[in-house]
Parts: C-alpha cells; sequence; structure tokens
C-alpha cells in the first residue's frame, strides 16, 4: 500500500469515530451557550462520564447500561456549575473550572479501583451486504452505536432548536433573558436545564470515549476533548448542524496525524499532535473574520466579550 | 452516624472514623521502629502496566522482608518535582527509595550526594553514585521471542509498534522486535508511530486503527498499559503482543504472548543485601534467566511448531548460545551497525538511538 | 451577626468556613476522619522548614501566573494562556542558553530573562491581536495555544535540543552556572520568588495609582464611553496580554533555570492554571494574589503528604483545589445573596 492509500483508507471512519465523544460534548456545550452559559467544566463532565460509564458496564455487564451512568454522571457535576454559575451567580469561567477540576480529580480517585476490568463492549453495527461495498462499506462497518447515536442527535437537536416552541424559548433566553421574561419564561431556569442537559450530554461523550471507543478507563483520558468543545461550538457558530463538521475537523486532524505517522511522513509526531489544535484554531479565526462573531446569542456575547 | 464508602462498600460508623484517626495520626508521628522503603511512580499505580508492576514488586517486598513499612506516591513528573517527593520521604523515615522512573536518575544522584545514609535504586539508569544503584531487567530477549511469534503469525508481513517516547528502552524493544521477526520472516517491517504520552488511550486506539488500515496485522508496544491496544486488535481481528503485565484476559483471541515484569524478588534481594550492610550500588540487570523478566503463556493463534522453535531459542538464550544484540546489524539506512559475530556495547546498548533496517519511522 | 458576616474579616471566616465543611465532607464520604487529613495538610505544607521551602519554591511561578492572568483581566479579559506563555518563554530562553553556553559575565542571566520574557510576551501578543483586531475571544484562542506551545516544548526536547550526553533521554544539556539564579539557605528557593512580590507589588501601585490603571479600569467597566473619550482599547489589550505574557515566561525560565537545570518536557506542573485559580480567588487583586499563591501552593505542595502518610492517591489534590474553588464560590454567592436581602 503507499502512502496517500494509508493515509486515506478508513480515513473517515477513523474521523468519525475519534470525533463521536467529542461531538455529544460539542452538543450539550452548544445547548448551554445557547442559553447563555459557557461551562469550562466539560472536560470534568466527560471524565467523570468516562468513570462511572466504564465502572458500570464492568460492574453489571451492560454497555448500554453503561452509557446511562455516564449521561447521569455527568448531569450529578454540570448541578454544580448550575448551582454556582447561576443560583450563586458566581464568575461562569470560575465556575466551569472549579468543577473541572472536581471532575478531574473525583474521576481519577474512584476510578483507580476500576482499571484493569475487562468490560462487555458493543459490537460494530451488522451492515451485512452493504460492508462490501467499495468505500461506503468500510464506514459503515466500523460505526458502532455510540456513532449512531452522536449523529442522530444533530439533527434532532438541530430540528428542536429550530422547529419547536422550547427551541425558541431557548434561544430567547440566550439572546435577551429580559424580553425572554417579559414573554413569560424564566431565564435562570431555561439556563439550569441547558447546563444540565449538556452535562448529560458530555457524561454521555465521556463514556462513549471509555465504554465503546476504547474500552479502557484511565485518568484524564479525554486529554482536552471537552476544553476543545467548548471553544469548537463557537467554530459551529452555535448552530447544532455545524456541529457535526466541526467535530469532524478536529477528530479528523487527530486520525490524520497518526496515520500520517503510520505512512512514516518526515514531519515530526510532535509537530504532527499540533495539528488539531492549529487547524480548530485557524478556523476559528476564520470564523470571526467572515462574520465578525454574529450569530453569537447576545446574552452569550455579554459574558464573553466585555 | 452512617456513610456510605464506595470504595470499600461497607457503612462507615462512628468508631471507624475514630480508629482511622487514630492510624493516621499513627502513621504520621510514628517513630521509624520499622524500615522504611519509599516508592515513586511516574504514572498511576493502578494503570495495569508498567507502574503496577513495580507497585506488584512493593508489595512482594512488603509481604516477604520482615519489618518493613512502605510509602509510596505516584503521578510524579519526570522533573525536580521528584527531587521533592523523595526528599519527603526521606524526611518521614525511608532509608531505602525506589525510583522506578528513567527519567528520575539525576534527581536521584543529587539527592544521594546529599543523604549519604539513605540507598536509593533507581530503574534503568546508567550512572551509578555512592549510595545509588540502579536495576533494571532486560526485556530484549523476551521480545525477540514474542518478535519471532509475531514473525510467525504475520501475513501481510507487516508489523506495528505504538510507542510512547523514542527513548533508548522503547528503541531497543522496536529493534529486538524487529530482529525476532526477521528471523522467521526476513522481509518483515515494523511501522512505527508515536503517541506522544505514557497514557492516551484514545491515541492508542487511534493509532492501532490506522496502523490496522495500514495492512497491520501483528501489534508490539510499550505504552503505560497495554490494555487499550490488546483490545482494539482483538476487535479488529489481528493480534497484538503484550508488555509490562500479561493482557490475555483482555484478549484472548489477539494476543500472541508477551513480555512480563516480575520485579519482586530482585526488589527483595536488594533490600536485603542493603539491611545486611552488604550492599554496594551497581548495575542489577535481571533477565529471562533470572525470572525478572517473564515471557507470557502463548496465545491460540501460535501454533505447535512456532512454540516449539521459540522455545528452542529460548533454551539457545538461556544457555548463552544467542545473544539478540550480537552483529551482523544493519542500521535502517543499510549502513552497516555491528559486524558479524561482534557483541554490542553497554554503552551503545544503554543509549540506542538508531533503528535497524526493516524499521519504518523515526527516532526523532 | 449578619452586620459582622459582611465585613471584612466575617467574609474570610465564612468561606474559609465553607472550604473546610466541603473538604471535610469529602473527607468522611470517602471514611477517612477529616481532622487528621486537614491536619496532615497543614503540616506537610507547612509543618518544618523543609516543607515551608518547598510550598515556596512551588510559590514562585503560581504568583507569577496569576499576575499573568490579572493584569489583563483589569481590562476585561479572560485569558488561560498563562501555561502556554510559560512554555514559550522557557522554550526561547533555553535557545539563548544553549546559543551561549560557553559565555560569561553577569549580563548572560539577565539576558536570558529578557529573551524568555519577550519571547513569552510575543506570543501573548498574538492572542491579543486576534482579540483586538479580529474579536476572536482570547479564552479559547489561549486555551488551544497553550496545547501548541507545550508540543513545541516537546518537539526541540526530542528533536534538536535534545542533548547527546543524556544517553537518549529528552531534555536539553545542563545550563552553565552563570545561567542559574541565586539560591537562599541551601534550599530551592531562588531569587525568583522576591522578584515575583516586587512584581506583584510594581502592578499594583501601576495600576491603583496611576493613570494608566484607571484607563483599564474605565476601558473595561464601560468600553464604548472610554473609546469615545479617546482611550485606545486595542492597544491597551495588547499592552496587557504582552505584559501579562511576560510575566509568566519569566517564571517558565526561571523554573527551568533554577528548579530544573535544563528544559524538558512537563515543567509547569499546571502553575498556569494554578495561577488562574489565585487570580481569581484574588479577585485579580495583585496584593492578594501575594497570600493566595501561598496558599495554594501549600495545598499543592501537601499533596505529597496525603499520598505518602494517609495512603490515598495523587487525585486527591485535584479535589481538594476543586473544593477550595467551589467553597469559595458558594460562600461569595451566599454573601452576595445576604448583601441584597439587606436592601
Amino acid at each position: 500500500m503507499d502512502s496517500l492509500e494509508i493515509v486515506f483508507s478508513g480515513f473517515l471512519i477513523s474521523a468519525l469515530r475519534s470525533a463521536t465523544p467529542l461531538l455529544l460534548a460539542l452538543l450539550g456545550e452548544c445547548l448551554g451557550q445557547r442559553t447563555g452559559i459557557i461551562n469550562l467544566g466539560t472536560e470534568g463532565q466527560m471524565l467523570i462520564g468516562a468513570m462511572a460509564g466504564y465502572g458500570a458496564t464492568a460492574a453489571f455487564g451492560n454497555p448500554w447500561l453503561g452509557l446511562a451512568a455516564g449521561a447521569g454522571a455527568g448531569l450529578s457535576l454540570a448541578s454544580v456549575h448550575a448551582t454556582l454559575a447561576i443560583g450563586a451567580r458566581a464568575n461562569q469561567f470560575a465556575s466551569g473550572l472549579a468543577v473541572w477540576m472536581l471532575g478531574s480529580g473525583l474521576s481519577a480517585y474512584f476510578g483507580a479501583a476500576f482499571v484493569g476490568r475487562k468490560i462487555a463492549s458493543f459490537d460494530s453495527v451488522d451492515a451485512g451486504a452493504v460492508a462490501t461495498w467499495p468505500i461506503v462499506g468500510s464506514l459503515v462497518s466500523g460505526v458502532t452505536p455510540t456513532v449512531l447515536i452522536a449523529l442522530l442527535l444533530v439533527p434532532v437537536i438541530g430540528i428542536w432548536m429550530y422547529r419547536t416552541r422550547t427551541g425558541l424559548r431557548w434561544r430567547a433566553v440566550g439572546e435577551s433573558p429580559d424580553s425572554a421574561r417579559a414573554a413569560g419564561v424564566s431565564p435562570a431556569w431555561v439556563q439550569v436545564q441547558a447546563v444540565l442537559a449538556g452535562g448529560l450530554l458530555s457524561g454521555l461523550g465521556g463514556a462513549a470515549l471509555s465504554v465503546d471507543y476504547t474500552r479502557t478507563w484511565a485518568e484524564g483520558m479525554s486529554a482536552g476533548r471537552g476544553l476543545v468543545a467548548v471553544g469548537l461550538v463557537i467554530v459551529a457558530r452555535w448552530n447544532p448542524w455545524w456541529t457535526l463538521p466541526a467535530a469532524l475537523l478536529f477528530g479528523g486532524a487527530e486520525a490524520l496525524s497518526l496515520r500520517l505517522q503510520a505512512a512514516n511522513t518526515p514531519i515530526s509526531a510532535h509537530l504532527l499532535h499540533t495539528l488539531p489544535y492549529v487547524v480548530s484554531l485557524v478556523v476559528l479565526t476564520l470564523t470571526y473574520v467572515r462574520a465578525r462573531a454574529s450569530g453569537a446569542p447576545a446574552g452569550l456575547t455579554a459574558v464573553m466579550d466585555r | 452516624m452512617k456513610f456510605r464508602n464506595p470504595q470499600k462498600e461497607s457503612t462507615v460508623k462512628l468508631h471507624h472514623l475514630l480508629a482511622s484517626a487514630a492510624a493516621t495520626l499513627a502513621l504520621t508521628f510514628g517513630a521509624a521502629t520499622a524500615q522504611t522503603i519509599g516508592y515513586i511512580y511516574v504514572g498511576p499505580e493502578k494503570d495495569y502496566g508498567y507502574n503496577t508492576s513495580h507497585d506488584l514488586g512493593r508489595q512482594f517486598v512488603e509481604k516477604n522482608v520482615a519489618g518493613t513499612r512502605t510509602l509510596h506516591v505516584e503521578n510524579i513528573p519526570e522533573t525536580a518535582e521528584v527531587e521533592r517527593v523523595m526528599e519527603r520521604m526521606i524526611k518521614s523515615g525511608a532509608s531505602i527509595v525506589f525510583a522506578t522512573s528513567y527519567g528520575y536518575l539525576d534527581y536521584a544522584i543529587a539527592l544521594g550526594k546529599k543523604y549519604p545514609k539513605v540507598s536509593f535504586m533507581h530503574a534503568g539508569g546508567l550512572k551509578l553514585g555512592d549510595n545509588v544503584g540502579t536495576y533494571w531487567a532486560n526485556s530484549d530477549d523476551a521480545i525477540y521471542l514474542a518478535g519471532m511469534a509475531a514473525g510467525s503469525v504475520t501475513k501481510s508481513g507487516k508489523l506495528g509498534f505504538i510507542a510512547a517516547f523514542p527513548i533508548p528502552q522503547v528503541v531497543r524493544s522496536i529493534n529486538a522486535f524487529t530482529l525476532g521477526a526477521q528471523a522467521v520472516n526476513p522481509n518483515a517491517t515494523t511501522t512505527v508511530v508515536w503517541t506522544g504520552g505514557w497514557l492516551d488511550p484514545a491515541k492508542e486506539a487511534e493509532a492501532s486503527n490506522s496502523l490496522i488500515d495500514a495492512g497491520v496485522d501483528v501489534i508490539g508496544e510499550q505504552v503505560d498499559s497495554p490494555i487499550t491496544i490488546a483490545q482494539t486488535a482483538e476487535k479488529r481481528g489481528i493480534h497484538v503482543i503484550g508488555k509490562d503485565v500479561d493482557v490475555s484476559k483482555f484478549a484472548p483471541k489477539a494476543v500472541l504472548t508477551g513480555a512480563s515484569w516480575n520485579w519482586g524478588p530482585a526488589m527483595v534481594k536488594v533490600v536485603n543485601e542493603i539491611k545486611g550492610g552488604k550492599w554496594k550500588p551497581s548495575h542489577i540487570r535481571g533477565d529471562l534467566k533470572d525470572g525478572t523478566v517473564v515471557l507470557d503463556p502463548f496465545g491460540p493463534a501460535v501454533t505447535e511448531p512456532v512454540r516449539k522453535t521459540i522455545l528452542a531459542k529460548k533454551d539457545d538464550i538461556l544457555k548463552d548460545k544467542f545473544e539478540v544484540w550480537s552483529g551482523p546489524l544493519v542500521a535502517q539506512d543499510g549502513k552497516e551497525l555491528l559486524a558479524a559475530g561482534k557483541p554490542m556495547s553497554m554503552e551503545m546498548l544503554e543509549s540506542m538511538d538508531f533503528f535497524v533496517k526493516g524499521v519504518v519511522g523515526s527516532v526523532k | 451577626m449578619r452586620s459582622f458576616i459582611l465585613t471584612g474579616p466575617g467574609r474570610l471566616v465564612v468561606t474559609i468556613l465553607a472550604v473546610l465543611l466541603l473538604t471535610s465532607g469529602f473527607f468522611i464520604a470517602i471514611g477517612r476522619d477529616p481532622f487528621s487529613l486537614l491536619w496532615l495538610i497543614a503540616r506537610s505544607a507547612v509543618g518544618d522548614g523543609y516543607a515551608l521551602t518547598e510550598t515556596l519554591v512551588r510559590t514562585t511561578p503560581i504568583l507569577l501566573c496569576a499576575l499573568a492572568t490579572a493584569l489583563p483581566a483589569r481590562i476585561g479579559l479572560i485569558t488561560v494562556g498563562a501555561e502556554g506563555q510559560l512554555y514559550f518563554g522557557a522554550l526561547i530562553g533555553t535557545g539563548f542558553v544553549l546559543a551561549n553556553l560557553n559565555g560569561t559575565g553577569p549580563w548572560l542571566f539577565f539576558a536570558m530573562l529578557a529573551a524568555a520574557m519577550l519571547a513569552a510576551g510575543a506570543w501573548a501578543a498574538g492572542a491579543a491581536l486576534l482579540k483586538s483586531h479580529l474579536g476572536v475571544n482570547e479564552t479559547i484562542v489561549t486555551l488551544l495555544t497553550n496545547y501548541v506551545a507545550a508540543l513545541l516544548v516537546t518537539w526541540v526536547v526530542y528533536g534538536s535540543w535534545k542533548n547527546p550526553a543524556s544517553q537518549g533521554w529528552p531534555a536539553t544539556a545542563e545550563f552553565p552556572a552563570a545561567f542559574k539564579p541565586f539560591t537562599f539557605f541551601d534550599s530551592r528557593v531562588h531569587v525568583g520568588l522576591w522578584i515575583a512580590v516586587a512584581l506583584a507589588l510594581m502592578l499594583h501601585v501601576l495600576l491603583t495609582r496611576t493613570r494608566w490603571g484607571l484607563t483599564l479600569d474605565i476601558l473595561r467597566s464601560n468600553p464604548r464611553a472610554g473609546i469615545a473619550a479617546g482611550l485606545r482599547w486595542r492597544r491597551n489589550v495588547v499592552l496587557t496580554m504582552a505584559l501579562g505574557g511576560m510575566l509568566a515566561g519569566l517564571a517558565g525560565i526561571l523554573e527551568t533555570a533554577s528548579i530544573q537545570g535544563r528544559l524538558q518536557a512537563n515543567i509547569s506542573a499546571g502553575a498556569g492554571f494554578s495561577g488562574f485559580l489565585v487570580a481569581w480567588l484574588a479577585r485579580n487583586h495583585c496584593l492578594r494574589i501575594v497570600p493566595m499563591s501561598l496558599l495554594v501552593g501549600a495545598l499543592l505542595a501537601s499533596g505529597d503528604g496525603l499520598q505518602m502518610l494517609a495512603n490515598l492517591p495523587s487525585s486527591i489534590s485535584l479535589v481538594v483545589q476543586g473544593l477550595l474553588f467551589v467553597g469559595v464560590l458558594l460562600a461569595g454567592g451566599g454573601l452576595r445573596r445576604l448583601e441584597r436581602g439587606h436592601g
């Protein structure tokens, strides 16, 4: 196989697999930021979700239960952020960082008991005859349930946000809490819900990482994905539909850097590892250049661009 | 007052709290009537890999040497931080310190000068001090044998190796693996992927998938914990060589064999020597022969004739009839590294920074 | 009672109580005795001369990174870039040393500091320019560039700057004595601590007693009015970020030259993020940053005591830090509620 083949064969499914945990966290953070709350604790939520998901799967032998446990753990941790940022009116960045620290520490602490256990995980989706088709074949046969869930959630949340009444209310809270209040919506309550939903999704993303993608638990295993998710929401212009390409961008860059090594590219591995971050930075900048960050919920702008 | 303790799954009552209070206070203020031995790990001690192997050694020592108590600290990076931690251990009464990661060496030597009465044992170093010795085990033989298994089982002739950083110990493993494979399959190649971290399951999974998509069907590895790579291999139906700890229970079909550590007995020996006043700092190098390195049991994919060949070679190694690191050795670019029949010097061995022919990848 | 709580000392007491309650609650929940553990934390941080010097060693980079965070915060920027600026400063400073391994003269030490500080300042200015001219959110940019800076250090340390004498081990050559700062009492505390404290004082004066400080305050609280009045927002964005970057770069090169003695990966030990925590705890007031840095430094220094003597895993430090943060934020919120209820 020549270098080009190595790099591109299976690349799309590779990027998709790598992007799935990130995509879930991204969707969650998108919801939160849409209502005007930014959550730097997403990383901690992913970690606690990964730990809880792995532990539950190891204890009960059922990966679906693991995913549920991960989502639940993420939601619980997010409630801390909700309490602090919304209830106690604390600064959102500070509160997010606190949640991140707690999530990292607690997941490492309780997760130590789970290392070295084998878990029953998902099999790839049975693609039947499709698996033999060129290009699409390898794509479809590499798909696992969590990838499907993430892919399905994109249109679900996208349609919910732009076509339903609750979606409209949530967007209104983000644009102008005062007018929302005047219309009879409680901004604080909507924000709490959004943060909790974000916690659920990032916890689910973490569980997808540990139960499905790697089938392991290790301290700090999300390696900054949660933080990147917070930034990528801007790249996705706060639009759930755009979270998929944004996540694929990052996941793709990551998959690419490892594949380039496998294809024996002469560039140093360390420089290749910067690829995902540099790419995200470039796209982020371009986003601002082209549209001067229009599209941001006004309430969020008030928080971020003081 | 009852509180749930998820770690131990028992309810905690007031007198439990008081008892643990007493115990903690006793530990902190306790006189060192027991001999105290300190252990420092670069990663989590429960990683089921490299660090766990040293921790198992620690537990072995505690059980088999009378009158010892051990202190252990995990997740200490290879920076000046470790000097601080070692010093703190010494001040808490440690008279022996096991610095279990390569990058701790200079700090151990510096501290050795400051505390001449304390004995230091460093894992894998090449320098000694008046009170600093090193210990390591040569896993190259076992990895060579594992490479033979890989070379026999591979259908594509393409092997892979996933590792964290290009440090000498890792480079040696990669070369030994390749040489072993080439012994049974002269055209075998090994493609190397660096993950940039000792413990990053997502990168390890992705690296495995990249290699597999590139046609690799046996993967060797040297990262903190072999679990992720083994499980990815199992999921995709290819084979894998384990390291540090036996991982066949995670990937019963994929694992061919592996090279595991067994530090306990070597550590007990050193501790007893120190206790008896007979210790002189030296480079202790265990290996397959003395049992510090163990070749894991063969997996189902290794057929009977292959096992016979490998065990015969193992026998040769044990009887000193075969040496992995002897010429002829050719570098990646074709240059001759070692002439036929010549052995490799300890210096070249322990600071290895080149790849042999057949390895695809860069040492940088 | 309420009026006492709302005074300065009262708020401090409430906050401390909140933190103690949370940490004790956690210790009890994991089945350990809170009192002995809290006592152990205190002893491991300041219990003897050695512990004290180790706390001070930890504090220096945290203090500088906290200042690096607080300065841009005065104009309303929220940056987490101290970590990356630290690394980049260390990188360029090391480059200077490697190019002058055989040099002599007292000017070398200061030139090395200058090189590191200028480089880190430029690194920060880059992020600042994206903000000032394109409006790109500085928090996210600095977050991403942190990773890049750390990876650049890894790249040189494994590649072109790897010391051939270190037997393949990824680190640069040892810094010659000419580049090492003065240390105190045979400990590892070096003159950088006093430089950091002096800088904190200087910044405090600059920010509260000069026109520039006032300019920043106005631009933060009412940017439109400020700009309308002729104050330069863009220039000050870049200026504060660059100056902050310089401080973090100083932390980086001091850690490298003094504590580590050479450049290798992972030298920061999270000082950038701890610095952010400290800046928040101190509400970006330069004077308050000093005791807060000591507090967080002490907490981190006590982590090994907890590991060694109480048999707890290393994650306990993170949990306690997180609980500290949460406790402070909760107390702050509660106190604010109390205030508002007051009318």
